[in-house]
């Protein structure tokens, strides 16, 4: 190993003179010591693995902003630094977006969330005439207990994104409840 | 998305032959010298300011003139230092300007001091920063047509050092050109418009040189 991290310079400059196996061989080097670091950056292993693919693709593009006589890690880690900077801008613009404003939750934060009345099961039959996803994401999270985190993790959503349908079917839920 | 795998066999498919980018310094060095060529051209044409020579003695008017034309390279080394996604691992180089524009505050402040009783101000104003600002725009075009063919991870710190160093190529031109002994007139409509070119450049690196 360590001789490959040594020859990550020497592989680049047969790359720049299109040897594909040295190009694979510094790819693959180059994946293998990026993914540590965005695992420690990110939660969900398929969000590590869509940005390693996307620094990958920024290497290529940026190649020949590499000349080989310098090294090569801190080249590919300002690619990758940047690439996540992009990501997490677009996450965190992405949560912003999905928010919900205080004023439309604020009905539902007044009422007894120590005792309710109403059982998952008493309206589990409203539960089913919902939307299938959004029914799906009430029923983990009231019957099976699972949090909106867990339910994200297990449906592939974002946290915010489960959030957001699961009010929506409280909504929708209340309107049909209370005719 | 494929897996990684799929993916470094299809990019390693794709890697022709490329031709690395230039050294920074080599970049820079072309640039300033196509600026140069585009100066004396203009000048030639413009015409020299006709008590240059008389001008050329004044201390104050020599330091201006030495430190504009540092800070027109140290803009141009950085604007090349910045195209480079790792800086080309000269991040020292990339500040270089920093501290030529204090400097150059310096020497305009010692200036003001020195201009007892102060010169008269010219009738024109804005037209100053007007005429450097449309005497930059060529350099500005072809340093950002340039820089977008690298990689830049600081875009926005790159385009607002380029819009610079083409703006000083365009203060250089002026200072070089016009006849005027104000110094209040050449801080007000020549040099702090750089601020607004600096936010400006801030602006279009986003716009132009993002990746």
């Amino acid at each position: 190993m360590a001789d490959k991290t040594e020859n990550l310079e020497a592989l680049m400059k047969l790359s720049l003179n299109g040897d594909k196996r040295a190009y694979a061989l510094l790819l693959q080097e180059t994946a293998r010591f990026l993914r540590p670091f965005l695992a420690r950056r990110l939660n969900v292993e398929s969000e590590v693995d869509d940005l390693l693919q996307e620094i990958l693709i920024s290497v290529h593009k940026a190649r020949h902003t590499f000349d080989g006589n310098r090294p090569y890690r801190p080249w590919a880690f300002a690619i990758a630094k940047f690439r996540l900077q992009d990501h997490l801008r677009a996450h965190y613009a992405d949560h912003l977006r999905h928010a919900v404003e205080l004023s439309e939750v604020e009905n539902d934060l007044q009422e007894n969330v120590t005792k309710s009345g109403m059982s998952y099961e008493s309206i589990s039959g409203e539960v089913e005439k919902l939307p299938p996803k959004q029914a799906a994401i009430l029923q983990m999270m009231h019957q099976e207990g699972y949090t909106a985190r867990e339910v994200a993790e297990k449906t592939g959503m974002k946290e915010s994104a489960v959030k957001v349908a699961a009010h929506r079917a409280y909504k929708i839920l209340r309107k049909v409840l209370e005719r | 998305m494929a897996s990684i795998e799929q993916l470094v066999d299809r990019l390693a498919q794709d890697a022709a032959p490329v031709k690395p980018a230039p050294h920074p310094l080599t970049l820079s060095l072309g640039w300033a010298a196509a600026a140069a060529v585009y100066l004396v051209l203009s000048l030639w044409i413009s015409g020299l300011r006709p008590d240059l020579a008389q001008k050329l003695h004044e201390p104050w008017f020599l330091a201006e003139l030495g430190v504009l034309v540092l800070i027109f390279l140290a803009t141009s080394l950085s604007a090349a230092v910045l195209a480079f996604p790792d800086l080309h691992q000269m991040k020292k180089t990339a500040w270089a300007p920093a501290g030529l524009f204090a400097v150059f505050i310096a020497i305009l402040f010692f200036a003001w001091r020195a201009d007892v009783p102060p010169a008269p101000l010219p009738v024109h104003s804005f037209e100053c920063t007007a005429s450097i600002t449309l005497f930059a725009l060529l350099p500005a075009v072809w340093t950002f047509l340039s820089m977008r063919r690298f990689a830049s991870t600081h875009y926005r710190w790159a385009g607002s050092v380029a819009l610079l160093s083409a703006f000083s190529v365009g203060a250089l031109w002026l200072l070089l050109h016009e006849v005027n002994d104000s110094v209040i007139h050449v801080i007000e409509w020549h040099y702090l418009p750089m601020l607004g070119i600096g936010l400006a450049g801030w602006w279009l690196g986003k716009k132009w040189l993002k990746w």
